[in-house]
């Protein structure tokens, strides 16, 4: 039956994959302020773009242009010709704008690949746009020649024209190194997120059925979710929510791990899918679900709680004693089940609340108004 | 080391209200609290004389229960006295949308009331305690509906009555309050609208702790001995006056107080 538990219990992990996820983007974030893959990628997509892929001609003089040279310190040293998902892009800038491309490029052409005395004296001719045309022919770069012609002409005499003509053809490459970058992460994440997933044993199938069978836990997780729907958590507090959550997680308290102890109960025998299948599966799910990127469960977050909201509050929980006895016999039954000895923080196993409070007692001792703390507030400020 | 409820007293100040700290309410508390889920609403069962005679209880608890008893006093004015910032044994054994336990994951409020028919709840008191509540829901970003009376919470049903009052129609208050549907708090006014009735000119609004020398005037209406600062004992005297007066005896000398006692000299 859709009741909903089972879409408390589906708010559960999609907070629990908004937070892995989250965790493996910001480690994937680590390791490419470690390696700069970005900016290895834009620069050999610069190199592709201006047919230069060795660097010995114009994609050299463009990152040696005055105007690129700022972007990064140090010399210019092109990177390698293949390209691989861990690339070191060293000091390369990581980001260049389509505006500055074209800038770059039509000085170049209109005013030669080195900076020097000549090409940065005040007595050259201003860049028009008949003189960029006719400089065409002196980069010796016939590819890159025909598409400087193409986007001259097509400006039809306007120099502004030209500039953002060369800007767009600038952008519409530039996808292609986005997309080299979003392959590479795919790759890293998913690797990240199989140690991170395997390290803290992540099993979504175990989590559910603990949310499922756990009225406590559950409840804690949706107020977990509606929270985390309405501002998305922070990338460093990520993993200490997680761990902070009381779910089943880790290997050292035997949940979802390959359970030995059981294999004696039954005569040793190996049950392939409660031992193997089922913990790959439900570790898997929580890998593949890390590598859709923390966005995407916000997103989806947000959604299922605003379902939620649509259906009307429970009500105030009338349980006659004897239900609620058998509901903490079940979940008694599922502790036994799961074979884990130490009392969880959450559900049946919490230590007994004492039965005591204020209310109710004959008060021996009386507080008078004298021995009151004073108060504030309450007044209109003068 | 203080405990994780320090935010309390400014929230329910911002709301409006009057908030007494109980010295020593950082550190008090049997360890921190777990993630808050929700209130719980007592009334103290405690004495009918006095603002908040539970409020010792309520603090350093009774020889069989080690205190606090609860995270908030609620006195008789609306004042809500802030005694722990950590975890209270207030809930004992029950079960509100799942929350199985209360002293964990519920801040207890306890309102001052004898729970007998003869001390009904005043209109002061119950405005402060649904404001209150609001507030302090709004700030952990709960609904209306994770307020809970303990005789809702508590099991087996029927172990606990406290609060005397209907708590459906006291969540529907609070859910209006945090919805922005009720009206603002009424706050004291800081002088008195009008001249007071000599003539003179108007008088400001005092309270414990005032170095003005309106105090002596004060004084003087309640044929008191002069004195130039307003402490406890003149406090408690103005309530004991407010209590006779029929005005809300907060020990707070307003517009209303000053009234009163023009009429009394008359």
């Amino acid at each position: 039956m859709f009741n909903s538990a089972v879409l408390e219990v589906t708010m559960g992990i999609l907070v629990v994959f908004l937070l892995v996820s989250t965790v493996c983007t910001a480690i994937r974030e680590g390791i490419e302020s470690l390696l700069k893959t970005r900016a290895a990628y834009l620069e050999m997509g610069i190199r592709e773009l201006l047919h230069d892929e060795e660097a010995k001609g114009l994609a050299r003089a463009f990152f040696n242009h005055p105007i690129i040279y700022c972007l990064y310190p140090g010399k210019y040293r092109p990177g390698s010709t293949k390209r691989q998902t861990l690339q070191r892009g060293g000091d390369m800038p990581s980001y260049v704008s389509g505006r500055t491309f074209a800038l770059a490029l039509m000085d170049i052409v209109a005013r030669g690949p080195t900076t020097d005395a000549a090409s940065s004296s005040p007595e050259l001719a201003p860049l028009t746009f008949e003189s960029l045309r006719q400089n065409v022919g002196n980069l010796d770069n016939p590819q890159l020649q025909r598409v400087l012609l193409m986007a001259i002409d097509s400006a039809e005499g306007d120099l502004e024209q030209v500039r953002q003509n060369l800007h767009q053809w600038f952008d519409d490459s530039m996808d292609r190194v986005s997309g080299w970058y979003k392959r590479s992460t795919q790759w890293v994440l998913f690797v990240v997120a199989m140690v991170v997933v395997g390290s803290l044993n992540i099993n979504t199938i175990t989590i559910a059925q603990h949310l499922y069978k756990n009225d406590m836990a559950r409840a804690e997780l949706v107020l977990m979710a509606e929270r985390a729907s309405q501002s998305a958590p922070a990338q460093d507090a990520a993993l200490g929510q997680l761990m902070d959550l009381e779910l089943p997680l880790g290997w050292d308290r035997g949940y979802g791990a390959p359970r030995l102890k059981h294999w004696h109960d039954r005569d040793g025998k190996f049950e392939l899918w409660n031992d193997v299948f089922g913990t790959v599966l439900g570790l898997f799910i929580t890998v593949f679900a890390a590598m859709l990127g923390a966005p995407f469960w916000f997103d989806l977050l947000g959604r299922v709680t605003a379902i939620r909201s649509t259906f009307k509050p429970k009500a105030p929980s009338s349980d006659p004693p004897a239900q609620t006895s058998a509901k903490n016999a079940l979940n008694a039954g599922a502790r036994a089940q799961t074979g884990q000895g130490s009392p969880s923080p959450s559900g049946g196993a919490e230590p007994p609340p004492d039965d005591g409070d204020a209310c109710d007692h004959p008060i021996d001792s009386e507080t008078a108004d004298e021995d009151l703390p004073p108060a504030r507030g309450g007044v209109m400020p003068s | 080391m203080s405990f994780a409820l320090l935010w309390l007293p400014r929230v329910l100040e911002q709301a409006g209200l009057k908030v007494a700290e109980v010295p020593g309410w950082e550190n008090r508390g049997l360890g921190d609290m777990g993630p808050v889920l929700g209130i719980l609403c007592h009334h103290t069962a405690g004495p009918k004389k006095g603002n908040m005679p539970s409020l010792g209880v309520i603090r350093d608890g009774r020889p069989d229960l080690k205190g606090p008893l609860s995270q908030l006093g609620l006195g008789r004015d609306g004042t809500y006295y802030v005694i722990a910032a950590g975890r209270a044994q207030h809930a004992g054994a029950g079960n509100w949308l799942g929350v199985r336990d209360g002293n964990r994951h519920m801040i207890g409020i306890e309102a001052e009331n004898t729970g007998l028919a003869s001390d009904p709840w005043p209109e002061v008191q119950i405005d402060a305690y649904q404001r209150g509540v609001a507030a302090v829901l709004g700030h952990l970003g709960l609904s209306s509906e994770r307020c809970a009376g303990h005789k809702e919470y508590a099991e087996p049903r029927g172990r606990k009555v406290d609060p005397t009052f209907d708590m459906k129609a006291f969540r529907s208050k609070v859910a209006e309050s945090m919805n922005g549907g009720a009206r603002p708090p009424l706050l004291i006014p800081a002088l008195e609208p009008k001249p007071g009735a000599a003539g003179a000119a108007p008088r400001p609004t005092l309270r414990r702790g005032s170095q003005d020398s309106a105090v002596r005037l004060l004084c003087a209406a309640l044929e008191l001995p002069e004195t130039s600062s307003f402490d406890a004992t003149l406090e408690a005297k103005v309530r004991e006056f407010q209590r006779e007066a029929g005005i809300v005896p907060d020990g707070i000398v307003g517009p209303k107080s000053w009234k009163a006692l023009d009429a009394r000299r008359e």
